[in-house]
């Protein structure tokens, strides 16, 4: 179950929608009317082919932690994951998130995964995974400013024959880093760190 | 319907028989000769594309066997050029199968070797060079024929020309031979490469050379096969050198036999592509080929390290691993027990010593063995398996140096021969030390080549490789010293000296890394400095801090204990108080480049060393440089702009100071 994140990719600057961040409605999943919206998004934009039952599987099994973006009423963004062991550790997963191409390079991409990885975070995940293609800049970039390290290179990955990048987030545990505040807000106001 | 949702499963036929009645895979091509042979020579070349795209990483059944031909090898007994072609293309998948199965190295790769219910052995194939070689005269006389009217004039019911139009018959018969000729050299350089200790690899770089002549004519046949096809696309996708479709091959046969083939069409390498890809694999395997067999493993392990950066495909990985790694013993010839001596620089007469059938030597060996096969994986595997070998080989380290300590309190009055045993075992203790670090930097320097890294993550990484470079030169030195004090104390014996160690000098291999650890070191503190001092972007994570980072990046190593006492509040403390004006006072940039001037001397003879001190040398200067730069206007210039790419080295970035 994986997913090449394209989503987030900001190149192709096709038809920008221009619009304020405070238009978007951020919704968690609600029930069966929204799987369709899903799918649509996802068919669209991810190069790997999912059935409607590995949308199922998600989306009923983990509802908390699938949002969807919507803009005056039309789904613009989707985020999909589940949580659950996996060899000692409960461990949050990341199978999909899209956002449309006109609505890409606004934050919304960052939003949905952010509100999924805090749920994660308060259900006492101790990190958060997820694949990207090795080629993707724009998700290793986003999943870069949250915090997530590339664990692993993963040759041949992809049914495409591309490579991918395991990526991984590790929440502080406090007993091993008492003095760490959580820095929720603190990267506001910073340089952007994908210059360097 | 949405070609990502394509399972794969529907075809045009649903048997091969069915494909066969239909006349998917007529035989003879045409009744017409001259397109009998133009349609032969095309399912040549795009078995060619196949196997090369099979090498690739796809599965067997949707490359080379979607040729209707190789499924039924009985059917093409009548037609000799094509039954010839078919049984060399089945013998070779078969031995290149059972490369790549012996050797291990297929685990993220394993469809590779998937072939399951394909007809990989039809009768008669392990006589296909004979029937090759049969072939390849016959068209070699028709050849003759053609070039001297004279001649066919003579006998001519003797040689029938291959095709109806004398024009053509050069060029065609030209055509064909240098394929069959690939074949049959490709098919002996898998033999020969295959022979026990490496005894094959002379006359495998002989076949590789004969390989890069007919592969070069096969390249060259194209203008000709070409020029003479109708129907063809000129594309650079096309399969065939005509740039016609060939006949009788049917990808989606083999979904309902039993071979796996993944739920997706394939797009196949171009024929020109898989004429490079060829190129390649010969080019690497004639890189192994003359390979001298080094006995000793540091020579071992620099090879392969040095054979990967060529990024070599599967066969020839696996090539390799075969040759390194036979009968539990390096290149099927050497125990291991006596390579461990060796490399721990002992001299030739430890090697007898009855205690090296020891437990702990045994496994050792075993590790080491593990090690070379690892090394010979791709390299996102091999990190990932370096990362968990590490385990294994700090675990031996203790249990060997609490046998060692054991040993030592029990035997109070030391005999000579148990003396003599101590001194081994205490040098491959240093040996087994000095290898783990090894292991943890090579770990860390592919991190760089898979792009593991992210700016944000440089400092911590290059100062926790420039810890590990600091053990590892330790430990060499360590055992240079001793090396150097046996032999001494040898040499004492027959009264050649006075003073142990007075002189003794700094082995270049030292040097050589204090000059990367130099450098290491002066990223470390120019990262540092630059982050201290605001000058390089920094966006903390709304969710883990930098611990979290270093805790994950290094979690394999610090599990391992490697080094002992290393922990995230010493990378902390070490670059808490780095300065941009520090740094200008003392520049370990500098330090890397005159130690990599003066070291240049010691490496005359090693291209590959200088090559790396010359690579050094140009990221110090840089870097060094763009220090006083950044001292001179950064704190004036709020624009400067400071990046760091890979562009005079693999792994050592040198800093771009630009104004945005």
């Amino acid at each position: 179950m994986e997913s090449k994140l394209d989503g987030v990719v900001e190149e192709e600057e096709t038809r920008k929608v221009q619009f304020d961040a405070s238009e978007i409605e951020y919704v968690s999943y609600g029930g069966e009317h929204h799987l369709p919206l899903i799918m649509n998004l996802v068919d669209q934009e991810l190069s790997e082919p999912y059935s409607i039952f590995t949308y199922r599987y998600f989306v009923y099994l983990w509802p908390q932690l699938s949002f969807l973006a919507f803009h005056r009423g039309k789904c613009v963004g989707t985020v999909v994951c589940k949580m659950g062991e996996h060899r000692g550790t409960f461990r949050g997963y990341i199978a999909m998130l899209v956002v449309i191409k006109p609505y890409r390079g606004e934050g919304i991409a960052s939003e949905l995964v952010t509100r999924s990885i805090k749920v994660m975070m308060e259900s006492g995940c101790d990190e958060v995974t997820l694949e990207a293609e090795v080629t993707n800049k724009g998700a290793l970039a986003l999943y870069g400013r949250l915090g997530f390290i590339r664990a692993k290179r993963l040759f041949h990955y992809y049914l495409n024959g591309v490579d991918a990048f395991r990526l991984k987030l590790l929440f502080p545990r406090m007993e091993s880093h008492p003095s760490l505040p959580l820095m929720a807000n603190a990267a506001d106001n910073q340089r952007d760190n994908d210059g360097l | 319907m949405d070609p990502k949702m394509d399972s794969g499963m529907i075809c045009k036929y649903y048997s091969v028989d069915e494909a066969i009645e239909n006349g998917a895979a007529p035989i003879p091509l045409s009744f017409d000769r001259t397109v009998d042979v133009q349609c032969t020579i095309d399912i040549m070349d795009h078995l060619l594309s196949c196997e090369a795209t099979w090498h690739r990483g796809h599965s067997l059944a949707q490359t080379v066997f979607s040729c209707i031909y190789l499924l039924r090898p009985d059917r093409t007994s009548s037609h000799a050029l094509l039954h010839s072609y078919c049984s060399v293309i089945r013998a070779t998948c078969k031995a290149v199968i059972a490369v790549v199965s012996d050797a291990r190295t297929h685990e993220e790769e394993d469809l590779f070797i998937m072939a399951y219910g394909l007809p990989l052995t039809g009768d008669g194939d392990d006589k296909c060079l004979s029937m090759l070689n049969a072939v390849e005269e016959t068209i070699c006389r028709q050849l003759r024929a053609c070039k001297s009217p004279l001649l066919k004039n003579r006998a001519p019911e003797d040689v029938e020309p291959l095709q109806n139009s004398f024009d053509l018959e050069e060029h065609y018969c030209r055509a064909l031979l240098c394929r069959l000729r690939f074949r049959k050299h490709f098919y002996h350089v898998l033999t020969c490469m295959r022979r026990p200790q490496g005894r094959g690899l002379e006359l495998a770089r002989k076949h590789i050379a004969s390989c890069l002549l007919e592969l070069d004519l096969i390249r060259n046949s194209s203008t000709f096969l070409s020029n003479n096809s109708f129907g063809k696309d000129d594309s650079e996708d096309t399969t065939t050198a005509s740039g016609r479709q060939p006949l009788g091959f049917d990808s989606s046969l083999n979904c309902r036999l039993s071979a796996p083939t993944p739920p997706r069409a394939i797009k196949l390498l171009s024929w020109k592509k898989a004429l490079d890809y060829f190129v390649k694999l010969l080019r690497d395997l004639d890189n192994i080929c003359s390979y001298s067999l080094d006995t000793f493993l540091e020579g071992v392990f620099r090879f392969v390290v040095q054979f990967q950066k060529s990024q070599p495909d599967l066969v020839a990985r696996s090539l390799l691993q075969f040759l390194l790694v036979q009968d539990g013993k390096l290149y099927g010839r050497d125990p291991l027990y006596a390579v461990i001596t060796k490399a721990a620089g002992l001299p030739e007469s430890a090697k007898n010593h009855e205690n090296l059938k020891n437990q702990y030597i045994v496994q050792l060996g075993q590790l080491v063995i593990n090690l070379l096969r690892v090394l010979c994986t791709n390299s996102a595997w091999q990190r990932r398996k370096l990362g968990k070998i590490l385990q294994d080989w700090r675990v031996i380290y203790m249990q060997m140096e609490m046998a060692f300590k054991k040993d030592i309190a029990e035997i109070v009055s030391i005999s000579n021969g148990e003396n003599a045993w101590m001194k081994i075992f205490q040098h491959i203790l240093i040996w087994v030390e000095e290898q783990t670090y090894w292991i943890s930097s090579r770990f860390l320097v592919l991190g760089f080549e898979l792009e593991l890294y992210s700016p944000s993550d440089y400092c911590m990484v290059y100062w926790y490789l420039s810890v590990v470079l600091i053990k590892l030169v330790e430990k060499i030195h360590l055992r240079a010293l001793m090396n150097n004090e046996t032999g001494k104390r040898k040499g004492k014996k027959k009264g050649a000296s006075k003073d142990i160690g007075k002189d003794f000098r700094i082995p270049p291999a030292v040097s050589f890394l204090q000059c990367q650890v130099c450098l290491a070191e002066g990223l470390v503190m120019m990262l540092a400095a630059l982050r201290n001092e605001h000058m390089i972007a920094q966006s903390p994570s709304p969710f883990n801090s930098e611990y979290e980072r270093f805790f994950q990046h290094f979690e394999l190593l610090q599990k391992a204990c490697i080094p002992d006492n290393i922990t995230y509040d010493s990378y902390e403390q070490s670059t808490r108080l780095a300065r941009i004006s520090n740094l200008v006072t003392y520049n370990c940039f500098k330090d890397a480049q005159k130690i990599a001037k003066e070291l240049k001397s010691s490496f005359s003879n090693d291209p590959e060393k200088l090559v790396e001190l010359r690579r050094i040398e140009q990221v110090a200067e840089h870097n060094s440089v763009a220090l006083n730069l950044i001292h001179k206007v950064g704190g004036l210039d709020p624009s400067l702009k400071i990046s760091f790419e890979f562009n005079h080295h693999p792994y050592f970035g040198t800093a771009l100071v630009k104004r945005s």
